[in-house]
């Protein structure tokens, strides 16, 4: 049987950095996937990275911290990751647009949280917008701009993980290899390995880094893990340059429907039935990718021809040319929604030796390398990467009550479900 | 929203035939989508004449075959759809159709059919080289469609890479349209394809070279056109052997190493695909009366493993027979007799030494199927 110091379940972003700063530790490292690296949420999304869309407070330092190592990652990797830097090697900024008085006053209020905790946004007026992005609508009341969020290329950001772990010698890819069951001390529930239909592994320590399916890691310990599958869908347009200025232009709707806070913005019934939202960018391909949306799909990543509609009419909305461009494609993906919005982090009290680092839903990106680092430094027994980062832990669930945050879950989802059903109840009269 | 009773995607043989039959038996309301400008598939490009007996239309020319089966399908009211693309295939067996208008452009048009054939055809397989993107490298069907369709030269001096009867019939054509074929290169000990074409290639003096491939394509011609050709001889194991380079200027390449499966839509919906070596790939799994595992959605011809016009044109019919059975045009019993009719004439097709292997893999994936799902 094969031994090592630690068994990472799942090669996606999570699983990947995880594996990386381990090896930086001296921890030899198997990195256990069912299919193949970046093959599952890492390869359905866009790469944008930044500390912008969090929640001021644990989850908006965390993108920070993140932030910052990514900017260490492209000066010590060899792995070219495609991170987006403007000519004097800056990141490209993200830009928001509000679209009414309640939005601007929110972006506001965001805008303050964060400055306090020493994080680069600012709220801007119509004029200043303007200047950021000269092709975005004229009639804006508002947005907020934040210089240092940016892009990489995400399954390139897995890829190099990889490659620069492999360096130490320490790492062994086993790929096409599902996990079956985790091996535990039946006493006192210590891990022991795990079992694959490739074999057993034998190890002490465990990291479920298995994003959406984390879960039914999480299930073989005993754990009921809260993270349920948030389906996304983005629209790529044929060759059209540079139409964004910044990395990524986003509606501010897009952050508030995230955390189910938006007031009622004035869209299409269309764009409401799908929840849809506006970020854009102009590729480095030159295509311009459009999206997105925010729904229950449970496990399926199949494109809609409605959402794709709504995606094109909430661009048109913001940038009133892309009317004249073709859509050439559409893909979806599942993003691992935490219910109550924050990853887990951490070791698990009740597992020795189990660690869980994923529900990040749709930050994994910009979240790999501080959950990576976190998760060594729990392995390690070292101090945390910073002090903050304790409020990502499993603990915090101990004594919630898991089935009451499922039941609010499903009636967000229900309520989203019987809008769209409205909308294509409306398409039949 | 359109409804319609069939929806055929693609109008080669295999889908002008599903059409046609399915309108023989009754199905109504019928429209064939194409992306080229013309119907017909790899017939209209095909004016050589056909092999074999004379139901498989032996010593008649594709080209005609398929003016006649155009013809056919027009009198039987089918709506054929030129220049336009099924481009999106969705839930609920919604198909998203860029339909071509008689100005040029194109309109998107969502359509929402009682059954739908797909006979999207196979597509060549590329072979890299160091130089495989340059101008003037491309697919010997792509010089095909140019010499006998557009009655264009692809170039002046050719080099074929294959030499199965891809490879064989376009180098024949392309001598005939008066380009210098500079030779065929084959990776294998031996030629691929039926004797008698690679003699019409060898009459004329043109090197087949065996236990060969290419290793360079420069591209110094004009607007970075191909230049010249390198090809070096390989072991038995592809690896080159340095020192038995042969240099040939050249202006063009042509690529005929076999064809794969296009199964793109099908990869859009739950239909089961299985790996099939000799039919060129992935294909759709399906039974005798060409289901896929997906119900509704039936499939014919290279789609289905790669063979050759008259096999997809009849498997075309099948499913042609078939869609009028779910439809209730026709009677179980009714499609039985035809279907039974059709599949003497499909094993007739694959009897001979080629034809043995294909009715292997045929009978390899219909053993496969599970069963139709809803």
């Amino acid at each position: 049987m094969k031994t090592y110091d630690i068994i990472v379940i799942g090669g996606g972003m999570m699983g990947t950095s995880c594996a990386y700063y381990l090896t930086q530790e001296g921890l030899k490292v198997a990195l256990i996937e069912r299919g193949d690296i970046a093959g599952g949420t890492v390869s359905h999304t866009d790469g944008y990275i930044g500390a912008s869309e969090k929640q001021p407070g644990v989850d908006s330092m965390q993108g920070a911290e993140s932030m910052k190592l990514f900017d260490e990652m492209r000066k010590t990797f060899d792995y070219d990751f495609e991170y987006a830097t403007n000519e004097n090697d800056d990141p490209i900024g993200f830009v928001y647009f509000c679209d009414s008085e309640f939005e601007f006053e929110k972006a506001k209020e965001q805008v303050a949280k964060n400055q306090a905790l020493g994080i680069e946004q600012y709220a801007v007026d119509p004029y200043i917008l303007q200047q950021l992005e000269p092709n975005c609508a004229k009639d804006l009341t508002g947005g907020m701009w934040v210089p240092k969020d940016g892009a990489v290329c995400p399954f390139r950001v897995a890829f190099g993980f990889v490659e620069e772990a492999k360096k130490t010698g320490l790492l062994d890819v086993f790929t096409r290899t599902e996990v079956l069951d985790i091996k535990q001390d039946p006493n006192t529930k210590a891990v022991q390995g795990v079992v694959t239909d490739k074999g057993e592994f034998a190890a002490p320590k465990v990291v479920n880094a298995a994003g959406c399916w984390a879960p039914f890691i999480g299930a073989m310990v005993g754990m009921e893990v809260p993270i349920e599958p948030r389906f996304g869908q983005l629209t790529v347009s044929e060759k059209t340059g540079k139409i964004t200025q910044n990395r990524l232009a986003l509606e501010y709707g897009y952050y508030l429907t995230k955390f189910f806070q938006d007031g009622e913005r004035p869209i299409d019934p269309l764009v409401k039935a799908y929840n849809v939202c506006l970020n854009i960018t102009s590729d480095i391909t030159g295509n311009t990718v459009v999206g997105g949306c925010r729904l229950f799909r449970g496990f399926s990543i199949k494109s809609e021809y409605r959402i794709i509609s709504a995606v094109a009419q909430r661009g048109i909305r913001y940038y009133p040319m892309l009317k004249d461009f073709n859509c050439i494609r559409s893909f979806a993906g599942i993003r691992p929604f935490s219910l109550d919005h924050l990853p887990i982090v951490s070791d698990v009290e009740e597992v020795p030796g189990f660690y869980m680092a994923c529900g990040h839903e749709g930050d994994g990106i910009t979240l790999g390398p501080i959950t990576g680092k976190l998760i060594s430094q729990y392995a390690t027994g070292k101090p945390l990467q910073f002090e903050l980062a304790k409020e990502l832990a499993w603990s915090r669930w101990q004594g919630r009550d898991i089935a009451a945050y499922k039941k609010k879950e499903e009636e967000n989802s229900k309520a989203l479900k019987a809008v769209e059903e409205a909308y294509l109840a409306s398409l039949e009269k | 929203m359109l409804s319609k009773d069939l929806l055929v995607v693609g109008a080669g043989p295999a889908g002008l035939a599903t059409a046609i039959q399915a309108a023989k038996n009754g199905v109504k309301d019928i429209t064939v989508v194409d992306l080229n400008m013309k119907p017909g598939g790899q017939l209209f490009k095909q004016i050589h004449k056909f092999f074999g007996s004379h139901e498989h239309r032996a010593g008649i020319r594709g080209m005609d075959t398929g003016a006649a089966m155009l013809e056919e399908a027009q009198s039987l009211g089918v709506d054929i759809w030129l220049n336009s693309a099924c481009v999106g295939f969705y839930d609920d067996k919604v198909a998203c159709i860029e339909q071509g208008q008689p100005d040029g452009t194109k309109k998107i048009v969502f359509m929402k059919p009682k059954t739908i054939a797909i006979c999207t055809g196979g597509q060549e397989n590329v072979v890299r080289f160091t130089g495989w993107t340059t101008p003037g490298v491309m697919g010997a069907g792509a010089a095909q469609t140019m010499v006998n369709v557009n009655k264009v030269q692809p170039g002046k001096k050719i080099v074929m890479l294959g030499t199965g009867n891809v490879g064989l019939i376009v180098s024949y054509q392309l001598m005939q349209s008066g380009c210098d074929v500079v030779c065929l290169v084959e990776a294998l000990p031996g030629i691929n394809g039926y004797g008698v074409h690679a003699s019409k290639i060898s009459r004329a003096g043109v090197p087949i070279y065996t236990k060969h491939t290419i290793k360079e394509v420069k591209g110094n011609g004009p607007n970075g056109r191909v230049s010249e050709v390198t090809i070096v001889e390989i072991d038995p194991k592809f690896n080159h052997i340095p020192g038995t380079e042969k240099t040939f200027e050249a202006d063009t390449v042509t690529l005929a190493a076999g064809l794969k499966p296009v199964s793109d839509l099908v990869k859009l919906q739950d239909i089961d695909l299985v790996f099939n070596g000799p039919f060129g790939g992935w294909v759709p799994v399906h039974n005798e009366k060409m289901q896929s595992t997906c119900k509704g959605i039936y499939v014919a011809g290279d789609t289905t493993g790669v063979e050759e016009a008259n096999t997809a044109l009849e498997e075309g019919n099948v499913a042609g027979v078939s869609i009028a059975e779910e439809l209730g045009c026709i009677t179980a019993a009714e499609a039985d007799a035809k279907r039974k009719e059709i599949w003497e004439r499909l094993d007739g097709l694959r009897m001979g030494p080629f034809g043995e292997r294909r009715a292997a893999a045929k009978k390899e994936v219909m053993e496969q199927f599970p069963g139709v799902r809803a």
